[in-house]
């Protein structure tokens, strides 16, 4: 019996044979990976447009250089900031697969998730043509959506299954990844290239001050003091196929996706519902579409913005799921390292979270103050935790508008 | 577990005004309604488009209280009015019935354009401190899905899609997969989209938009001879999908049912722009068809709105994907609608249940390049399946099949 539901799970889970991930830390997974393990925040002054009239002034930016892209010079001028994340992020992770994408185009898809997209060319694009429309360049128009990152990719990896693009706030990406899943399942794609991207822009970042959501300090999830997020940027993405497609290419899955599940608040625009009814729904539906119980998840990649209101009523939503493990489970953000990139964040966390299966070693959030008692958690904070036989890890994201999403990841051979 | 999904309520908003009689009328006559956008602010160039098919004033009171609608961005209110008038067509109170099991997945194409233009003047002019909340929370792409949920408390998966002209055919086949999978008892999909004067002339610049002939008529020519762009539109349309089962169940009238979609892309083409892959798309067409069992395919709801280079795609992947001399009347309803998806949605589901759509005015020439034009309307017998097509800018294609229940 327990063969048959192990053979089960394993039919409905898919592997992950590559990733790549752009952020503050760098270019390139090797540098977030560093970074997450000597918990070094990347959150600090910031140049990607002027923040000096701003209430806070620091941000998670992606360094630069950026690496020149193999485009004809027009191409390359139509891309955003978020379109060349996501193509370096994706290139990465094709790489890291061994895929040559060109073999079998119209069997793999793009999902994607943004919120932001070119909004910052948009910016631009606004300011000329307020100053003279005789001379604003209109093809930025041609980027600006959150659509483009997911389309510069297809384009540029030659693709020609479904493209699609989910925007729906924080929760984008991990929706969109739940997305190449159930194609996966249903045999609509063999190959799902999934994940999100986003750059930092004068709207969010002027937005969220106007909230009062913006910390002026690096963020500080789950502690007493956390008085709200920083903001940051980069791409995230999953190379996807079912696990018979990687084995009939030769390709070992660095990690399997159990599961997804996703649901709304229905609460309010941009306040979670307090007592984390809807995040735990969202989370129970990816532990029930994975196939596997709370008491086997080891770790909780969390969403963990560090806003008062969203860490209160996640630390809710994993009591509800979790019980009386809530407060054993160890619990990390990896915002307080690369920031909150929004619409990208659910694949950034999730590479994030494959990293921490991998090594056994769980992100620690850097400084010395304690945990918020009151949150009933046990966040790892300060150093690096060692998970000895960690299998089973969730990634949850919860978005503006109530969206809330969460994956279920899981090492090689653990579908149990 | 794998569902039949029948399409049982559409609230739609378009130029033509409030709901589905209004719209079918407008389909049948074949006449667009288009208005003259407000050009005072100079971003428009000299000449240029001048006009879009815009919602005029109506009144929303019906569908949405005013004290709720101070609280959201045009397309939120058009989203959820749109919405609301979806669940009463569905004869459907409110989904309290199974709140948590009701989707939402909606599409837009430039999102908030009103709200985002706003917040941006704001810091532009007064400085990033002037930013107004209520603004950035409306500029987000999925303020208007949000507060659909909101408004009537679904708490399901709340998709917001974002892939240009084929987003609004996403969304639908996203909330059919949550229905047939058994993730959702009930969901809304539709689109929304916004038209501003400085949209509008940003992509009249971009050199999207048709423009004034000699006679200073300005029309979208879909699939036709003499198309130079498309109409700017906007609107809303929502509908309500349910298992086939539960809708009989309750009796419901079903407007159609979803026989399945499908998604490709075209690598070829530009960011924004069009590119020359037909015999891709029309592969993909192509198994899309025998994957759907091959039956035959007696009308076409295409998206082809005027674009010049669009059209010459989307003829020619409809002449590969279908065998020599088996193409369906193709109807072009983004010529009297404009080119927004909710009305494409909207009137590729009337079309589906027997209302005629009529070749738009001004589409009686020939491209010889594509070889064939929209029908011209008055068919008699109520088509069994049709096909919906969408080829979006930048290369995204989606297709969705209608049956009749």
């Amino acid at each position: 019996m327990a063969a048959k539901r192990s053979q089960a799970v394993e039919h409905r889970a898919v592997a992950v044979t590559g990733y790549g991930v752009v952020s503050a830390l760098g270019w390139g997974v090797r540098s977030f990976a560093d970074g997450l393990s000597a918990g070094r925040a990347a959150i600090g002054p910031f140049d990607r447009f002027d923040p000096s009239r701003q209430r806070t002034r620091i941000a998670a930016q992606v360094p630069g250089p950026a690496p020149r892209l193999p485009l004809a010079a027009a191409a390359a001028r139509r891309l955003s900031w978020a379109d060349r994340f996501a193509l370096a992020a994706a290139s990465e992770a094709v790489g890291h697969a061994d895929l040559d994408p060109r073999r079998e185009p119209h069997a793999i898809g793009v999902f994607f998730g943004s919120s932001t997209g070119g909004m910052l060319e948009a910016e631009i694009l606004y300011d000329q043509m307020r100053a003279d429309p005789r001379h604003a360049r209109v093809s930025k128009i041609a980027s600006q959506s959150p659509g483009g990152p997911a389309e510069a990719v297809a384009r540029h990896l030659g693709l020609m299954g479904p493209v699609e693009t989910i925007s729906s706030a924080c929760a984008s990406a991990a929706m969109a990844i739940g997305c190449a899943l159930a194609a996966l399942r249903d045999g609509s794609v063999d190959v799902a290239i999934a994940g999100g991207a986003d750059s930092l822009c004068r709207v969010t970042y002027a937005g969220f001050n106007a909230l009062r959501a913006v910390d002026a300090e690096p963020c500080r999830p789950f502690r007493a003091s956390r008085a709200g997020l920083s903001l940051g940027e980069g791409a995230g993405v999953l190379v996807l196929e079912r696990a018979a497609h990687a084995a009939a290419r030769g390709v070992r899955p660095h990690a399997l996706l159990l599961g997804a599940g996703s649901s709304c608040d229905a609460y309010h625009m941009t306040t979670p519902e307090p007592e984390g009814e809807g995040a735990a729904r969202a989370l129970a539906a990816a532990l029930a579409d994975a196939g596997v119980g709370a008491d086997a998840v080891d770790f909780l990649n969390a969403h963990g913005t560090a806003t008062p209101h969203n860490d209160e009523a996640e630390a809710r939503a994993i009591r509800r799921v979790f019980g009386a493990r809530a407060s054993r489970l160890p619990v990390t953000s990896t915002k307080a390292i690369v920031g909150h990139l929004l619409g990208s964040a659910g694949a950034v966390e999730a590479v994030a979270t494959l990293l921490a299966l991998a090594s056994g070693w769980l992100t620690a959030m850097p400084g010395p103050e304690p945990a918020d008692p009151a949150l009933g958690l046990d966040p790892v904070i300060a150093a690096p935790r060692h998970l000895a036989g960690a299998r089973v890890a969730v990634s949850a994201n919860l978005g503006f508008g109530g969206a809330n999403a969460a994956l279920v990841l899981a090492r090689p051979g653990e579908a149990r | 577990m794998s569902r039949a999904v029948v399409i049982t309520g559409m609230g739609v908003i378009s130029a033509h005004g409030l709901g589905r009689e209004s719209l079918a009328a407008a389909l049948a006559a074949g006449t667009p309604a288009t208005a003259a956008v407000d050009r005072s602010a100079g971003f428009h160039p000299r000449g240029g488009a001048r006009t879009a098919a815009m919602v005029g004033p109506v009144d929303l009171g019906r569908w949405l209280p005013a004290a709720a609608a101070r609280r959201m961005g045009r397309p939120s209110r058009l989203a959820v009015a749109a919405a609301r008038m979806a669940i009463a067509d569905a004869g459907i109170d409110l989904p309290a019935s199974h709140p948590t099991l009701t989707a939402v997945a909606m599409a837009t194409t430039f999102g908030a354009s009103s709200s985002t233009e706003t917040l941006l003047k704001e810091i532009r002019d007064e400085g990033p401190e002037a930013a107004s909340p209520f603004q950035f929370t409306e500029c987000v792409a999925n303020a208007p899905t949000a507060q659909v949920a909101l408004s009537l408390g679904a708490r399901g998966a709340n998709f917001t899609l974002m892939q240009g002209e084929a987003g609004p055919l996403l969304a639908v086949a996203r909330a059919a997969r949550e229905v047939s999978s058994g993730r959702a008892e009930m969901a809304l999909a539709g689109a929304v989209d916004e038209v501003t004067p400085l949209l509008h002339a940003i992509l009249d610049r971009f050199g999207a938009l048709a423009q004034p002939d000699r006679a200073g008529v300005e029309r979208a020519r879909p699939l036709a001879a003499g198309r130079n762009g498309y109409t700017l539109g906007e609107g809303a349309a929502v509908l309500v999908l349910e298992p086939e089962g539960v809708a009989r169940a309750r009796g419901a009238r079903v407007l159609a049912r979803l026989g399945g979609s499908a998604g490709a892309n075209d690598p070829s083409a530009p960011a924004g722009g069009w590119g020359s892959g037909g015999a891709g798309l029309a592969a993909a067409l192509s198994r899309f068809l025998t994957a759907m069992g091959g039956a035959r395919i007696d009308r076409i709801v295409s998206g082809a709105s005027g674009s010049r280079r669009g059209d010459l795609l989307e003829g020619s992947v409809l002449k590969m994907g279908f065998d020599r001399g088996t193409l369906p009347p193709v109807h072009t309803p983004k010529g009297i609608v404009g080119e927004h998806g909710g009305g494409l949605l909207a009137a590729a589901v009337l079309a589906a249940a027997g209302c005629p759509i009529a070749r738009p005015s001004g589409c009686d020439e020939i491209d010889p390049e594509i070889g064939f034009l929209a029908h011209a309307g008055g068919l008699p017998e109520p088509p069994q399946r049709t096909l919906v097509t969408a080829l979006a800018s930048g290369g995204p294609a989606a297709w969705l099949l209608l049956e009749r229940p």
